[in-house]
């Protein structure tokens, strides 16, 4: 009886604590083991940060050859004190594990398909596409080449042992409360993943492409109708680069490719198809937004100090952790400020004594689609010209929690892997992928950022960019001696004129990338006459530039008001910087707003309707937060774009993919030729213009205010803002964030998306930099350190950087110091 | 009263071991040993072991959630239905204290096997 109890006993005492380390499935969520995350010696609770005081103990860090001392200010900012580089950036790895572990974590794991390993088979599609598309790959060949620079390698080593110095000495206790909640370990990190990270950014910003889209717009329309709708260049826009006749005597030879044959049968479409329209009107805005960012300097000509002013803001998606983590690095031959990336050694944003540069992405497009011309049923073989040749098989293994590995075979191509053959009905399915970011890049690709760090001068920029290859980027200079600059950089196919517009022939050699831009040849520009350089994402170039390029997304409302502002500053303050950042004017709604409203006949609106259309009248353009016209213009604008183009919205409602014409053209149409018959909408008997779209338009906005009188609000309220957790935990995200902005202004943010970092830097005697970001050092959701800048980002405020000069400079914005010895 | 006192302030002291290497769980076997050794009634010894595992985890993680001015707790609130830090507390020590007394239920059991005269 006695063995019995005890025995009972035993089995209930091991239930009850199997239970409680055990994850547990509560309908699609899981429960974190209960025990494990509970208990105050290795659970959450160990991740709740004093509030006060400062808590980085100093450590012994095997590899350095001095000491290294870690100066914090009060954002938690860490300032590296270092005998050389080598040392700066091992502790650069450490401190950055230290902070934002997990997120190195997640984002390198995104990048490599490795999210099903902790998150079981919810995201083995994701995990397929990552892999499929050649991420993993690209990442090799990236080590590959980076392995033969001796010094970037040596620092990216020491980078990396750094971040492992930091795992190896943590206790499950210091885990990460993400790993704690997900139930794993962390692991550690490599030259690899640093690969991942910047191919992840390369997913970002150089993946783009319309060329599906594009393929079915031509066979739809033709080409006549084609050119119609959709002109490459804005002839309200600026460049970044303007011609002064720089190139005017360049002997360019394109290549000879034949003109690209597309054809509509990629997704079934063929010209003069029978379209099915759909009544569903749709006044949700139509997501129009990529990503984008604005870069600019100021000559000391045109500033009030006479000194140099630089600014930048990337546009980026907007999480908790952020993107950035603010970092200064001293040592005898530099003394950098500015923002890096987790995982990349050196600042990629910043300023040092001498010099500042920013970035915005070029955006061209390096990504094309080739039809491959099979030979074999099984898809082993290819043609190109006159050859047969094999495709090689890479077998992809997704390990997933719970569950048998799940191997993937994909096919690559001499153009790249065939991204999408495992599904019998993508129209991309017998294409294979041609990404620049799959090639190997320079070898010392890697040494750019570093090289900008300890820039002291215009040669030293130009330097360091030259091994710069992808994503390509806008960078922006400015030097204490007075120099302003800005270089378009990056690995560029010289392309034919409309080359990798389409979907192209895969079994001609003559359609491949077989050239590149010089280096010395791509646009760049120093020291203009009008005294500023700038870019927002906008055409490098203005259409003399010799080589063709592309792109699927080049804005150039935010430019062009960068442009008017910049143009009519003689006397340019750290205060006028912040205004134009922070400017909420959009003059893509000044360009339409006039138009629509005078083709409004107001003898036809109601009471109601007279107010709405005298407070846009009244409006001066500004999204503000709590301006009560956006809301009406935004709801009439896309219900008009969208409306127009009912012959694409229908079939893109089908999942067709047909591409839209920009809304600068709509814009142009709705102004130049109001009788097009594009505004004829085709479900209704009669023949629309622009006149009446833009009637029925304005009456539906009203239906929908009527039908939902709480959206009747600010632009800030009606739109929404979070800026959310990267694993996308509400808890761990602020969703209660009102901000104004617009996608089309320079202070562009939209949901889930906006300036990333705002950063203005004055070149004087001593250097100022004001900056914040929409996130905090920590990553720790536990630490005030989390969210700590959100406000100070969302009211439009700045931190004052504080860019010290020494270790022991006096500074009352000092928390604590951490010093680390051989 | 004795052997509940001893048995309260043994838990409560040597669960202080899991700080120091002892994994989360090692609340059990500290249980199980005070069960062996302070011998007591079934209902008491269940009673002393729950009261001393709710007082040490309780314990334990309101200081670091006075420290931490409850920021974090508000958050895993919010992925617990709501909780406030106060009900997480709670949560906490009932976890500790249902860990302990059945430890501490164990112990005294096999004492019962182990060991012939009983108390």
């Amino acid at each position: 009886m006695r063995i019995l109890k005890l025995l009972f006993s035993l089995l209930l005492t091991g239930a009850v604590v199997w239970l409680l380390q055990t994850t547990h499935k509560i309908g699609d969520s899981s429960l974190p083991p209960l025990g494990a995350f509970f208990n105050p010696f290795s659970g959450f609770w160990k991740n709740a940060e004093p509030a006060k005081g400062f808590l980085f103990h100093n450590a012994k860090l095997k590899g350095l050859s001095g000491s290294v001392e870690v100066v914090y200010d009060d954002m938690l900012v860490p300032h590296i004190f270092a005998e050389n580089m080598a040392d700066a950036v091992r502790v650069q790895g450490y401190v950055t594990a230290q902070h934002r572990l997990w997120q190195m974590d997640i984002s390198t794991r995104k990048s490599a398909g490795r999210l099903s390993e902790i998150l079981g088979e919810r995201t083995l599609q994701i995990d397929r596409m990552a892999r499929r598309r050649g991420m993993v790959f690209a990442a090799e060949n990236a080590v590959l080449s980076w392995s033969k620079s001796a010094e970037g390698m040596r620092l990216l080593q020491a980078y990396t042992e750094g971040v492992n110095a930091y795992v190896e000495g943590l206790s499950a206790a210091e885990y990460p409360i993400e790993f704690k909640l997900l139930n794993y370990k962390p692991e550690p990190w490599s030259v690899l993943k640093t690969a991942l990270l910047v191919e992840a950014m390369a997913e970002t910003l150089a993946a783009g492409e319309n060329d599906l889209a594009s393929t079915n717009a031509l066979a739809l329309f033709g080409r006549d109708t084609f050119n119609y709708l959709y002109p490459e260049w804005n002839p309200k826009q600026q460049a970044i680069v303007p011609d002064t006749g720089q190139w005017r005597d360049w002997q360019v030879t394109l290549p000879p490719v034949a003109a690209p044959e597309p054809s509509g049968l990629l997704s079934g479409i063929s010209e003069g198809a029978k379209f099915k329209f759909s009544l569903d009107e749709r006044t949700d805005p139509y997501d129009d937004y990529i990503v984008g960012s604005n870069n600019w300097a100021v000559a000391g000509s045109n500033t009030a100090s006479g000194h140099p002013l630089l600014c930048n803001d990337p546009h980026l998606n907007l999480t908790l952790p952020s993107i950035w983590f603010q970092l200064q690095i001293h040592t005898p031959e530099q003394n950098c400020y500015g923002v890096s990336l987790q995982g990349l050694p050196g600042m990629i944003i910043g300023f040092n004594e001498e010099v500042a540069w920013g970035v915005t992405n070029v955006g061209h497009d390096v990504s094309d689609w080739y039809k491959i011309a099979w030979v074999d049923n099984e898809r082993t073989q290819y043609k190109l010209d006159a050859e047969t040749r094999e495709v090689q098989k890479r077998v992809e293994t997704i390990k997933i929690k719970g569950k048998e590995p799940f191997l993937d075979t994909v096919r690559y191509t001499v153009w790249g892997p065939v991204v999408y053959d495992y599904e019998p009905t993508h129209p991309l399915r017998d294409c294979a992928l041609r990404w620049l970011t799959h090639d190997q890049p320079s070898r010392d690709e890697m040494n750019t950022f570093l090289f900008l760090n300890a820039g002291k001068n215009y040669d030293d920029y130009r330097r360091a960019l030259a091994a710069y290859d992808c994503p390509a980027q806008n960078f922006v200079f400015a030097t204490r001696s007075g120099d302003i600059a800005i270089t378009v950089q990056g690995r560029f196919p010289v392309r034919a004129p409309q080359q990798g517009r389409f979907v192209q022939d895969g079994s001609r050699w003559s359609n491949a990338w077989l050239d590149y831009i010089p280096t010395e040849r791509v646009p760049a520009m120093k020291n203009p006459a009008r005294g500023f350089v700038y870019s927002a994402n906008q055409h490098s170039t203005p259409p003399t530039y010799p080589y063709y390029y592309l792109s699927n997304d080049f804005d150039d409302y935010r430019g062009r008001r960068i442009f008017d502002r910049l143009s009519s500053m003689r006397a340019a303050t750290l205060d006028s910087m912040k205004t134009m950042q922070l400017d909420n004017f959009s003059q893509r709604a000044a360009d339409a707003l006039p138009v629509m409203l005078r083709m409004l006949d107001r003898s036809k609106l109601g009471a109601e309707g007279l107010k709405m259309a005298d407070e846009l009248a009244a409006w001066n353009y500004r999204y503000d937060a709590n301006a009560t016209a956006p809301p009406l213009y935004e709801v009439w604008f896309d219900s008009c774009y969208l409306r127009t183009w009912d012959e694409i919205t229908s079939l893109r409602a089908e999942k067709k993919q047909v591409l839209m014409p920009e809304r600068w053209r709509f814009i142009e149409l709705l102004e130049k030729d109001p009788n097009s018959i594009f505004f004829d909408h085709l479900t209704t008997p009669q023949r629309e213009t622009a006149h009446d779209i833009v009637h029925q338009s304005f009456a539906l906005m009203q239906q929908y205010f009527k039908e939902n009188p709480d959206k009747r609000t600010g632009w800030g309220a009606f739109r929404g803002f979070a800026i959310k957790h990267l694993a996308l935990i509400d808890a761990f995200s602020r969703l209660d964030v009102v901000v104004g902005g617009h996608s089309s202004a320079p202070n562009a943010i939209k949901q889930g998306n906006g300036p990333s970092w705002r950063m203005i830097v004055e070149l004087g005697e001593r250097v100022r930099g004001l900056g914040v970001y929409p996130g905090g050092q920590s990553g720790n959701p536990g630490s005030r350190y989390y969210d700590n800048m959100v406000d100070t980002w969302a009211k439009g405020e700045y931190n004052n950087l504080l860019f010290l000069k020494s270790a022991d400079e006096p500074s009352s914005q000092i928390l604590g110091r951490q010093v680390f010895l051989p | 009263m004795r052997h509940f006192i001893y048995s309260v302030l043994f838990i409560f002291a040597l669960g202080h071991l899991c700080h120091f290497g002892l994994p989360w769980w090692g609340l059990v076997p500290v249980a199980m040993l005070a069960g062996w050794l302070f011998p007591l009634s079934a209902g008491k010894n269940f009673s002393a072991a729950f009261l001393a595992g709710a007082l040490l985890w309780f314990v334990n993680a309101y200081l670091y959630n006075a420290e931490n001015d409850g920021m974090l707790a508000t958050k895993v609130g919010l992925l617990f239905q709501g909780l406030n830090a106060w009900q997480l507390l709670g949560l906490t020590g009932v976890l500790g204290g249902v860990l302990a007394g059945f430890g501490a239920m164990t112990g005294r059991y096999a004492r019962d096997v182990f060991v012939s005269n009983r108390a």
